[in-house]
C-alpha cells in the first residue's frame, strides 16, 4: 500500500472463527468505545450486545447448524460495514466530508459536520451505520482503523484474530486466496464469496454455511 | 524493557518507517499525525495474566497513563493476537473499581473504613503473633511437628513466579500447614496423575507444538474457549492436515473446529478412554519398539497384586485405602524388575493391562457413556492410527478431566494410551494438560500447596524426624545402571532449599539438619475442603487469601462460606473487592452477626509489577511494569504482592524481636532480603531479581554468596548451596557463563547483587533464529523457540524426549524430530542437537524416563491410591444404579465428609437421582475468567456475558415448558440458583444402559464464573457442587453432579 492508492480489504473465513469476540474486544480498547449494558443474550447463541450502536462497531453473531436432525456446527459471522466498493451512505450523506469513501479501501467518517439524519443508514445495503445517543447524534460505524491503516498498522480486530479468520491485505488477493480455499476444500464452504457474488465490498466474506441462515442477515 | 516504534510495527503486512518520511503524506499536517493514539508512547512488553497459555502483550503508556493495551507481534505464540479477555487487559488498569487505599472492616460491622499501610501491617502481624501463640504446636505423640493449627493460607495462582516463592516461604516460616491455592482446585491430579506415569507432573509440550500433531484429541478440555491462542496452533495443524477430536458433554466452540465430535455423560471418561485402550490393545495399534523399550509393558508384576470385581489386591474397606506394596514389581537377584521382552507371560503388564481393559468392549462403552457408537468407532480407529512412527497424537485436557473423584485416573488413562502409541516425548504428541491461570504452573513449582516443598519435593511428616531420615525415605533407588534415578539427587535440592530459607543458620547439625525441623509437619490432608470443614469447626481463626476467591471458586459454596463467618480474622491481598473480601455483608446474611475482622489490601495487576510467570508449557516469561506508584493511573496506596507479603514479613519478625512468642527460630532466621532494609517503606519495591537469582541458587563459600550456581547438577547436599527451586536452577544466572556478549540485550541485568542473565527475559523469536531455521529445514519440529525466555527444566522445552530416539540417537519420525545425535558435536564427542536433550549422555546409555526410578515410562503406576491401572467408577452423584464394570459404584479410596462427624456432615448433603435425575456440568465461557473478578468487574467483559445462564438441551425444555430467556431455578441437595435458560441443540438427552434398564439421562451446563460482587452479578454455580473429592490429591468434583431444574 506504498501510495495509498491500491485497494485494501478484509477476508473474513468462518470456517476458522471461533466466536471467542476478541475482535469486538480489540475494537472497543483501540477506539476507546464504552461498554452497554445487556441482559442474558442479545441474539443467538451468546450475542452480545444485540445491535450494532454508537458504542459497538462489530458483533458477532452465532448460528448453530443443524443436519440430519442434530448438530453439525456452530457457526459465526462477524458483522460490521462491509466498506462497499461503491457506497451508497456517501451518496446518501448530504454533508460533504462526513462520509469519505478512500481509494485504498476504508469508508472513513469525520463527525464534525454530521446532522445526525438517518440517511445514510437508510441507504445502505446492509443497514449499518449507528449513531451516538446524545443530543446531537453522531454517524458511528467500522472505518476499517483507518487511522492505524494510515501507520502501516492493520486493524485492530484483524491483529487480535487469534485464528487468522480475518486477514487484512490487497483486495485482488484477498479474492484469489478466497477462491483457492473454495475450490481446494469443496465440501467445508458454501459455495459463494460474500462480497464479490452479491455487491462489491471491501470486506469479503467465505463461510461454513449460507450466511442468509442467520438471522438478521444481511440486514435487520 | 522499553521497545521502539520500529520494532513494535514488524509484523505489518506492509512495512513501516516514521509516517511521514516514507508514507509521505502531501495532504496531512503532522498536527493531524499528533493525534494518532500511540503516538510519542513508551512501550512495555508484558505476559497476559489471564489463562496459562503466556501470550505477549504491549503496553503504551504517555505521562504516567496506559493508553493502549494490544498484542505483541514479535510473540511467538500468539503473534500479535489476542482473546478477548487479554484484548480488554486496559480495563484491569483503567477501572474505578480497582482498590486503592487499605480498607478495614471491624467485627460485626456493615462497612468498610478505609486505613493505611502502617496501622494495617501492624494490626495483621499482631493478630498473627496472636494466632500463631495459641495454637503453634512443637510436638505430637512425641514427634516434632513445629506448625501452627489456628492459620491458613490461601493463593495466588496469577501472581508473578517469585512473589509465590516468598509467599511460599514465608507461609513455612510461620508453620502453617493449612496451605493451598487454586492449584488443588484446577490441575492437582494432573500433577499426580503425569508424575505417576512419566516422573514430571507437568505439561509434557508446549503450546506452538500443536502445529506438530496428526491427530489433536480435545477431550476434559474447551481448549478453543479456555485457551483460545492454542486454537492458533490447532489451526496450524489442520492446515498441514490434522485432525481434531472434541469429546465433550456439550458442543462447544471447540467442537466448532472439529472434524469428529462425540457426546457423552459426564463422569464416564475412564470408560471411553479405557474402550480406546482396548481397542488399541485388540487390534494390536501399538508402537512395538517404543512400548517394549521406553515402557513398563515387559515388567513382571509380583503375584500379590490381583483385581478382582472392581478392587485391586489390598484394599482394607475400615480404612478406605490400599496395601500399595501388593502392587510391585517382581525384582531379580540385582534388585532390578524382570522383564519379559516377548511381552508373553501373563504376570507382564502388557498381559495384565490386555486382562484388565477387556471388559472395556464397545458396546459396554458406549452403553454407560451414551456415545454414539459409529462415532466412537471413528474416534478409536483415528487416535489409535497414530502408533507408527511417523505419527503423532496430543491429548489435551483440563478440568473435564481433572475435575472428578477420580480425576487422576482420567489423565492416568490417557498417559496409558499415549504410551501404547508412542506417543510421549515426540514433537506434536505428548500429555497437554492446559493450565488456566497465567502462573498456576509456577505457583505449583513453588509448593504453595502443604504436600510439597519447592521444586515438588514432598513436604516433611512427624515420622520423618530428620533430615537424615527424610532423604533416605524420599530418595529413589535404582540399581539399574541404565536408569538416571534422577530424583536419585534428591538430597541436594532439599539441603540447597534449607539453605536458601535459613542461610547460614542452616548448618549440618542445626535442628535435624540444617534447620529441617523449622519446616512444619503435614499428618494427612491439608487441602482446600480439609481447610473449609475445620474452618467451618472453627479450629482455623485467620486466614490469609493472596488473589484467591474461594467464595465463588470453592465446592459447596454455602458451607464454605458459613466457613468464612467462623474466622476471627481475614486478610485479602485483592485488585477488586470480591466475593471473599465481603463475604459477611453478602445477600442473606446480617453482618452483626459475623465477627471476623477483615483486612483488605489494595494489590497490583500484572502490568504494575515486575517479575515472572510460567505458562503451562513451562516456558517462564519475564515482563515489566509499565506505570509505578505515583504515575497518574496508579491506583493510590496499592502496592505489589511482593511488596505486601516483604512488608508484612517484616512487621511479624519485629513483633518477634519485641516480645517474646512460641518458638520464634523459623521467623527470626529466616534469610530474608530483598533490598529494601529492615523497616516497611512504601516507596521501597523489593526485588524480583534478587528473589530470582535465590529461585535459581547460588554457591556459598564462608558464608558468603559466590555466584549463581549454573544448572541443577551443580547443585551440592553439603550446605555449599543454595537454591530456592532446583527446577529453576539455570533460569538466573551469572552473566558471564553465558555465550551472552550483547549487555544491551533484554536478559542483561546488573544491579547490586552483579551480572546476570536473566533468560526469562530472552526475547529471540526461532522466525528470527537461522541456526533454527536451518534446523528446522533439515526437518527439526517447529515451535521449539528455544531462545525465547527460558522453560524448566534447563529450557527444554519437549519432555521425555529421548524417547523419540533410537538406540543410536536417531530420530523415529526424521520428518520432525525432536533431538538427534550429531557426532561432529562438542569437539567430536557428539551431542545432540535440537531441543535439549532429557539428559545429556550418549544414545542407549540412560532410559528416557530419567524421573523414575525404572527409567521408563509406567503403563501399569503403583503411586495413584486407588490402583495402578485407571478403572472407571461412577461419581459420586451418578444418574445410574449399576456399573457395568464391576459391583464397586465409587472410587473405594475417596473421603467421605457426608460419612465424617456431626459437623462434616452439616451441608454436605448427597443427592439421589430420584430426587435429582438430571446431570449437571459446570463450565466456563471465554468471556470470563476463574472466580470472575478480573473480568466481571470489566465493561467491556460484562457487556459480551453479563447474567448467569444454564444451557440445556430443547428437549428437557419442552419437557419443562421452558422458552429460551426464562428464568430457572436449578437445585442440587446443597442448594439452589437462579439462572436464565439458554435452549440449545448443543446438548441432548442421551440413552443409556443402567445394568439392562434404558435410561434417558439430560445434562445441563452452568458457568460458575458469577458471584454476588462486580458489575456483572449473578448466583455461583458452586451453591450446588459438592464437598467431595479425588482419591490421591482431593480436587473436588465440580464436572459431574445431580440437579433439578424448573421455571422459576
Amino acid at each position: 500500500m506504498e501510495n495509498f492508492s491500491e485497494p485494501m480489504g478484509l477476508l473474513i473465513d468462518n470456517t476458522k472463527c471461533i466466536g471467542c469476540r476478541a475482535c469486538q474486544t480489540a475494537c472497543k480498547q483501540w477506539n476507546n468505545l464504552p461498554a452497554e449494558k445487556t441482559t442474558f443474550f442479545g441474539g443467538e447463541g451468546y450475542q452480545n450486545p444485540k445491535d450494532l450502536s454508537g458504542s459497538t462497531y462489530t458483533l458477532i453473531k452465532f448460528h448453530e447448524v443443524i443436519e440430519n436432525n442434530k448438530i453439525k456446527d456452530w457457526g459465526f459471522w462477524k458483522k460490521q460495514c462491509r466498506h462497499c466498493i461503491d457506497p451508497a451512505c456517501v451518496v446518501a450523506c448530504p454533508v460533504p466530508g462526513v462520509l469519505e469513501k478512500k481509494p485504498y479501501g476504508p469508508i472513513a467518517w469525520d463527525d464534525t459536520k454530521c446532522l445526525g439524519c438517518p440517511l445514510c443508514k437508510e441507504a445502505c445495503p446492509f443497514n449499518i451505520p449507528r449513531f451516538t445517543t446524545d443530543i446531537n447524534p453522531k454517524i458511528r460505524k467500522c472505518t476499517m482503523c483507518n487511522d492505524r491503516l494510515e501507520e502501516g498498522l492493520e486493524p485492530a480486530c484483524v491483529k487480535a484474530c487469534p485464528t487468522g479468520t480475518a486477514i487484512f491485505g490487497k483486495r485482488e488477493e484477498l479474492l484469489k486466496i478466497a477462491e483457492k480455499r473454495l475450490q481446494e476444500e469443496p465440501d467445508k464452504y458454501f459455495k459463494y464469496i460474500y462480497g464479490k457474488d452479491d455487491l462489491d465490498t471491501a470486506v469479503l466474506y467465505i463461510s461454513g454455511f449460507d450466511l442468509e441462515k442467520i438471522k438478521g442477515y444481511p440486514k435487520d | 524493557m522499553e521497545m521502539n516504534r520500529r520494532s513494535f510495527f514488524k509484523r505489518s503486512i506492509f512495512t513501516l518507517g516514521t509516517a511521514i518520511i516514507v508514507f509521505g503524506f502531501p495532504d496531512v499536517a503532522w498536527a493531524e499525525k499528533k493525534k494518532f493514539k500511540t503516538t510519542l508512547t513508551k512501550e512495555t512488553t508484558t505476559i497476559c495474566p489471564y489463562c496459562g497459555v503466556g501470550c505477549g502483550l504491549i503496553v503504551s503508556t504517555r505521562d504516567g497513563k496506559i493508553i493502549n493495551i494490544e498484542g505483541d507481534a514479535n510473540h511467538p505464540i500468539n503473534e500479535g493476537a489476542l482473546c478477548s479477555k487479554g484484548s480488554a487487559l486496559f480495563q484491569v488498569v483503567s477501572n474505578e473499581r480497582r482498590l486503592n487505599s487499605v480498607l478495614y472492616r471491624a467485627p460485626g460491622s456493615s462497612k468498610w473504613e478505609k486505613k493505611d499501610w502502617t496501622w494495617a501491617l501492624e494490626k495483621i502481624a499482631k493478630n498473627i503473633k496472636d494466632t500463631r501463640e495459641r495454637t503453634f504446636v512443637k510436638e505430637k505423640d512425641g514427634k516434632i511437628v513445629n506448625r501452627t493449627d489456628g492459620i491458613a493460607q490461601l493463593g495466588g495462582a496469577a501472581h508473578d513466579t517469585e512473589e509465590c516463592y516468598l509467599l511460599s516461604k514465608f507461609a513455612r516460616a510461620l508453620g502453617i500447614y493449612w496451605l493451598d491455592h487454586q492449584a488443588r482446585l484446577c490441575h492437582s491430579s494432573t500433577v499426580a496423575a503425569l508424575a505417576a506415569s512419566f516422573g514430571r507432573g507437568a505439561m509434557t509440550n508446549h503450546y506452538n507444538d500443536l502445529q506438530n500433531s496428526d491427530v489433536i484429541m480435545v477431550m476434559g478440555s474447551n481448549i478453543v474457549e479456555m485457551h483460545p491462542m492454542a486454537a492458533r496452533w490447532i489451526m496450524k495443524a489442520k492446515e498441514k492436515g490434522a485432525k481434531i477430536i472434541s469429546s465433550d458433554p456439550r458442543f462447544t466452540r471447540t467442537s466448532s473446529i472439529a472434524d469428529i465430535y462425540t457426546q457423552f455423560r459426564s463422569g464416564t471418561d475412564i470408560a471411553y478412554v479405557g474402550g480406546m485402550i482396548n481397542y488399541a490393545l485388540q487390534h494390536d495399534r501399538i508402537q512395538k519398539n517404543y512400548v517394549l523399550n521406553s515402557t513398563n509393558a515387559s515388567f513382571i508384576i509380583n503375584d500379590k497384586y490381583s483385581f478382582n470385581d472392581g478392587l485391586f489386591a489390598g484394599y482394607n474397606p475400615e480404612k478406605r485405602n490400599y496395601d500399595k506394596s501388593l502392587w510391585k514389581y517382581d525384582l531379580d537377584a540385582d534388585g532390578i524388575p524382570k522383564r519379559d521382552n516377548t511381552l508373553q507371560d501373563p504376570r507382564c503388564v502388557f498381559q495384565l493391562m490386555k486382562k484388565h481393559y477387556q471388559r472395556y468392549d464397545v458396546d459396554t462403552v458406549c452403553n454407560i457413556t451414551g456415545v454414539n457408537k459409529e462415532k466412537y468407532l471413528e474416534v478409536c480407529d483415528l487416535f489409535t492410527s497414530t502408533y507408527p512412527e511417523d505419527k503423532s497424537a496430543t491429548w489435551c485436557y483440563a478440568m473435564g478431566s481433572t475435575q472428578h473423584t477420580i480425576g487422576t485416573q482420567y489423565i492416568r488413562s490417557y498417559s496409558v494410551i499415549q504410551l501404547l502409541l508412542g506417543n510421549i516425548g515426540i514433537a506434536g504428541g505428548g500429555i497437554n494438560a492446559l493450565r488456566g491461570e497465567s502462573n498456576v504452573q509456577a505457583s505449583t513449582d513453588m509448593a504453595l500447596l502443604y504436600h510439597i516443598l519447592p521444586g515438588y519435593l514432598t513436604a516433611p511428616s512427624p515420622d520423618d524426624v530428620d533430615l537424615k531420615t527424610y532423604i533416605e525415605k524420599y530418595t529413589p533407588k535404582s540399581n539399574d545402571k541404565k536408569s538416571a534415578n534422577w530424583w536419585g539427587n534428591y538430597s541436594k535440592y532439599i539441603t540447597s532449599l534449607l539453605k536458601a530459607w535459613w542461610g547460614e543458620n542452616a548448618q549440618k547439625d542445626t535442628e535435624g539438619g540444617f534447620c529441617y525441623n523449622y519446616l512444619p509437619k503435614k499428618s494427612g490432608l491439608h487441602d482446600h475442603m480439609q481447610i473449609f470443614e475445620n474452618m467451618y469447626k472453627g479450629k482455623i481463626e485467620g486466614l490469609i487469601a493472596w488473589g484467591q476467591n474461594p467464595a465463588v471458586g470453592g465446592p459447596n459454596s454455602e458451607k464454605e462460606r458459613k466457613a468464612l463467618d467462623k474466622l476471627k480474622w481475614l486478610v485479602v491481598a485483592e485488585l477488586w473487592e470480591t466475593e471473599t473480601a465481603q463475604f459477611w455483608k453478602r445477600p442473606g446474611v446480617n453482618s452483626a452477626d459475623i465477627k471476623t475482622e477483615v483486612f483488605l489490601l489494595p494489590a497490583c495487576s500484572s502490568v504494575e509489577k515486575e517479575g515472572s510467570v510460567s505458562n503451562s508449557g513451562r516456558w517462564a516469561q519475564w515482563r515489566y511494569a509499565a506505570i509505578h506508584p505515583g504515575d497518574a493511573d496508579w491506583h493510590g496506596d496499592a502496592r505489589s504482592d511482593l511488596w505486601i507479603v516483604d512488608a508484612l514479613f517484616k512487621g511479624i519478625k519485629k513483633e518477634y524481636q519485641k516480645t517474646a512468642g512460641v518458638f520464634p527460630d523459623p521467623i527470626l532466621k529466616l534469610n530474608w532480603n530483598y533490598g529494601t532494609g529492615d523497616e516497611i517503606d512504601v516507596n521501597k519495591e523489593p526485588s524480583a531479581h534478587f528473589v530470582a537469582s535465590e529461585i535459581n541458587g547460588y554457591f556459598i563459600e564462608n558464608g558468603q554468596r559466590k555466584g549463581q550456581v549454573p544448572g541443577f547438577a551443580k547443585l551440592m547436599n553439603d550446605g555449599t548451596t543454595a537454591c530456592g527451586n532446583w527446577v529453576y536452577c539455570a533460569g538466573y544466572v551469572n552473566w558471564s557463563d553465558t555465550e551472552g556478549k550483547d549487555k544491551t540485550a533484554p536478559n542483561y541485568v546488573k544491579n547490586e547483587l552483579g551480572e546476570f542473565s536473566n533468560r526469562y527475559a530472552k526475547r529471540i523469536a526461532e522466525k528470527d533464529e537461522p541456526k533454527a531455521q536451518q534446523l528446522i529445514a533439515e526437518g527439526r519440529a517447529p515451535g521449539m523457540n528455544l531462545n525465547w525466555s527460558w522453560c524448566w527444566p534447563v529450557n527444554r522445552r519437549i519432555l521425555y524426549n529421548r524417547a523419540s530416539v533410537d538406540s543410536e540417537g536417531k530420530p523415529l519420525n526424521p520428518k520432525r524430530w525432536v533431538i538427534r545425535w550429531n557426532p561432529a558435536l562438542a569437539e567430536g564427542k557428539g551431542a545432540f542437537e535440537g531441543d535439549v536433550p532429557d539428559g545429556p549422555w550418549a544414545p542407549s546409555e540412560k532410559y528416557p524416563f530419567i524421573m523414575c526410578e525404572e527409567g521408563v515410562g509406567r503403563l501399569f503406576s503403583a503411586k495413584p491410591n486407588e490402583g495402578p491401572f485407571p478403572e472407571h467408577y461412577e461419581p459420586l452423584e451418578s444418574p445410574v444404579l449399576k456399573n457395568p464394570f464391576s459391583g464397586q459404584m465409587i472410587n473405594p479410596v475417596i473421603v467421605l465428609f457426608h460419612q465424617g462427624d456431626a459437623l462434616n456432615k452439616e451441608l454436605n448433603t448427597i443427592g439421589t437421582s430420584a430426587q435429582f435425575p438430571i446431570v449437571a456440568t459446570t463450565m466456563r465461557v471465554t468471556e470470563h475468567w476463574q472466580a470472575g473478578a478480573m473480568t466481571r468487574n470489566l465493561p467491556w467483559q460484562a457487556e459480551l456475558v453479563p447474567d448467569l445462564f444454564v444451557e440445556i438441551s430443547e428437549e428437557l425444555a419442552s419437557e419443562k415448558s421452558i422458552k429460551n430467556g426464562d428464568k430457572v431455578a436449578v437445585s442440587s441437595a446443597r442448594g439452589k440458583i437462579s439462572a436464565y435458560a439458554l435452549v440449545t441443540r448443543r446438548l441432548e438427552p442421551l440413552v443409556i444402559m443402567d445394568g439392562t434398564t434404558k435410561r434417558k439421562i439430560h445434562q445441563v451446563a452452568i458457568p460458575w464464573c458469577f458471584g454476588y460482587a462486580g458489575i456483572a452479578t449473578g448466583d455461583s454455580a458452586n451453591l450446588l457442587t459438592p464437598h467431595v473429592g479425588d482419591g490421591n490429591t482431593n480436587i473436588p468434583e465440580y464436572k459431574t453432579f445431580l440437579c433439578n431444574i424448573k421455571k422459576a
